[in-house]
């Protein structure tokens, strides 16, 4: 998908860039440029090199909390943690609040209004209308349609996150719950199929059953009419003989 | 003969010319022989042909389109006349043609020919190089006619002339290239109907829901078996057999969320209200075909039993 591809190449320079940093001072301000790019969402290949692992042990263990709050949290995380993490960049928060549309798209199809205000911190509709479009809409990471009656978010597709270790053993659930679901659509489809052929079978058979029927008591009326036709000469005895053979 | 081709260029085939040639063909092989009257042999319909004891014979033309620096697009095919005698194309009719469409369509060269049969032969050799004045580097569109169920793709196949040293001595020799399939609009359309073809008699009301459940299946089918592919891969990538590659797993997980594809109260009332409407009619419809028959019944009854009480009271039984 196209948002993969641009991120692609930004997500190379990156990791170029953390590798070649040798100490700690260069590599979080290695991550702090990758976490206010406008356009990378995903952080898990900076997240999985060793330097950076390595930050863990030494004093800049907050700048890799905050990498792994950008690759895995949601913008109420950092408020309730704002004390132990450094300052945000105001390029940092519009991004946090990005990953966290992606999030809340992640559980549910429609997202509220109210929701998302108070998810993104935001007090009016419109300015978190203006959000959606512009931030997430135009960035292409989410599409879908607003509806302002409802008051609520129709998610149709939104960019994927990257990966927690253990929503890999999801997925891979979801997919198989698919493929048995399309496989029993596919059986029950071959069954229909089946079915019309048989019942239209059973129809022509019906069908020509009763001609045939129709076509005996023609044939049989006909006969008995020649036979009785030599005696009676008038119309009325005609009638009359072949109401006997009616009943 | 045929490896594969090193030249660059990258060929986007019409589905326009694939049809030309197909058709070319089968009008050719029915004029032979129109006793046997063989079906429609074009590449969409898979169905059955009547086994033809004459050796199919190849037919011969030439493909038009545009070049613009590495692309190569094939937008348009027409016929040729071959002379076995020569073993060559008819010259002064090509030009003619190249002429008319010239004038038709100012941007298209003539960019190669095409032939049927199963695979490039030594003697095309011959026609590719009495081509190769018009155009330094013409291509070759092969269609195969031998119509094969079991395989998947256009039996459709282009080649490219190379320059290759074989036994000291520096040959022309056929090499594969790979082609893309390109669209216009109108194009879309019509193989869209061509794809969609119902039985010619209109059929019963089971062929037809037979016909449209069919589509349906397959089309399930084949999303089915890329699912699988999909799965199989995240199973390899959960026990570490194959590398993790996030990117892709961020794909697929986008993918997943778009499942269930609609979900909303008003979905299902909608949806229900048209089941229900449809039932409604077909209800409807039953009951007034039986009514019907009733009526026939009625009528054939009272005609059958009722008219000479009507007639002045003479009854043959009672």
């Amino acid at each position: 998908m196209d948002i993969e591809q641009r991120q692609s190449e930004l997500i190379d320079h990156f990791v170029k860039q953390a590798t070649a940093a040798s100490n700690a001072p260069a590599l979080t301000s290695v991550i702090v440029d990758a976490t206010s790019h406008p356009l990378l969402f995903a952080f898990s290949e900076i997240l999985d090199l060793p330097n950076v692992v390595q930050l863990e042990a030494t004093d800049s263990k907050v700048y890799l909390d905050m990498l792994r709050l950008f690759a895995h949290g949601i913008w109420s995380d950092y408020k309730s943690n704002a004390e132990r993490l450094p300052q945000l960049v105001p390029d940092q928060i519009l991004k946090l609040k990005q990953l966290t549309v992606l999030t809340l798209a992640e559980t549910h199809k429609v997202l509220p209004y109210d929701q998302l205000m108070q998810e993104l911190d935001v007090t009016n509709v419109r300015e978190l209308e203006d959000f959606l479009i512009n931030e997430c809409m135009y960035a292409g990471i989410v599409r879908g349609k607003l509806d302002q009656l409802r008051r609520c978010l129709e998610v149709q597709f939104a960019a994927g996150r990257d990966l927690r270790p253990g929503q890999l053993g999801n997925m891979i659930q979801t997919l198989s719950n698919w493929l048995s679901t399309s496989e029993n659509m596919l059986v029950s489809i071959q069954d229909k199929i089946k079915w019309a052929d048989s019942m239209s079978e059973v129809d022509k058979k019906h069908r020509k059953d009763v001609e045939e029927k129709v076509d005996e008591v023609k044939k049989s009326l006909f006969k008995k009419l020649h036979t009785v036709s030599r005696a009676t000469s008038t119309s009325e005895g005609m009638r009359r003989s072949a109401l006997n053979l009616v009943e | 003969m045929a490896s594969s081709s090193s030249s660059g260029l990258t060929f986007k085939l019409h589905p326009l010319v694939i049809v030309n040639i197909s058709d070319h063909y089968t009008r050719v092989k029915s004029q032979m022989n129109p006793s046997h009257a063989p079906h429609n042999n074009t590449v969409n319909n898979g169905g059955d042909s009547v086994v033809s004891s004459l050796p199919s014979s190849r037919v011969y033309g030439c493909v038009i389109g545009v070049q613009k620096g590495r692309t190569v697009e094939i937008f348009n095919s027409f016929e040729l006349l071959y002379d076995p005698s020569t073993n060559s194309l008819d010259r002064p009719f090509l030009e003619k043609k190249q002429e008319l469409y010239k004038k038709v369509f100012p941007h298209f060269y003539i960019l190669g020919w095409y032939s049927t049969g199963s695979d490039a032969e030594e003697a095309d050799m011959h026609i590719h190089k009495a081509l190769m004045d018009i155009n330094e580097s013409p291509v070759y569109v092969l269609l195969n006619p031998a119509i094969n169920h079991s395989q998947k793709d256009l039996p459709v196949s282009i080649f490219e002339s190379e320059l290759h040293v074989i036994d000291g001595i520096p040959q022309l020799i056929f090499v594969h290239s790979s082609y893309t399939i390109e669209t216009v609009e109108a194009e879309r359309i019509s193989v869209d109907h061509v794809a969609h073809l119902k039985p010619s008699d209109g059929g019963s009301a089971a062929t037809q829901l037979a016909a449209n459940l069919t589509g349906i299946h397959s089309a399930i089918k084949m999303l089915h078996s890329r699912i699988k592919v999909l799965h199989h891969y995240l199973l390899a990538m959960e026990k570490e057999e194959v590398p993790r590659e996030n990117s892709l797993l961020r794909q697929v997980s986008s993918l997943l969320r778009r499942l269930p594809a609609i979900e909303s109260g008003k979905f299902q009332d909608d949806f229900l209200m048209e089941y229900n409407d449809t039932l409604l009619i077909s209800y409807l419809a039953m009951l007034t075909n039986c009514s019907s028959a009733m009526n026939d019944l009625v009528d054939k009854f009272s005609t059958a039993y009722d008219r000479h009480t009507r007639r002045g009271g003479r009854t043959a039984f009672m």
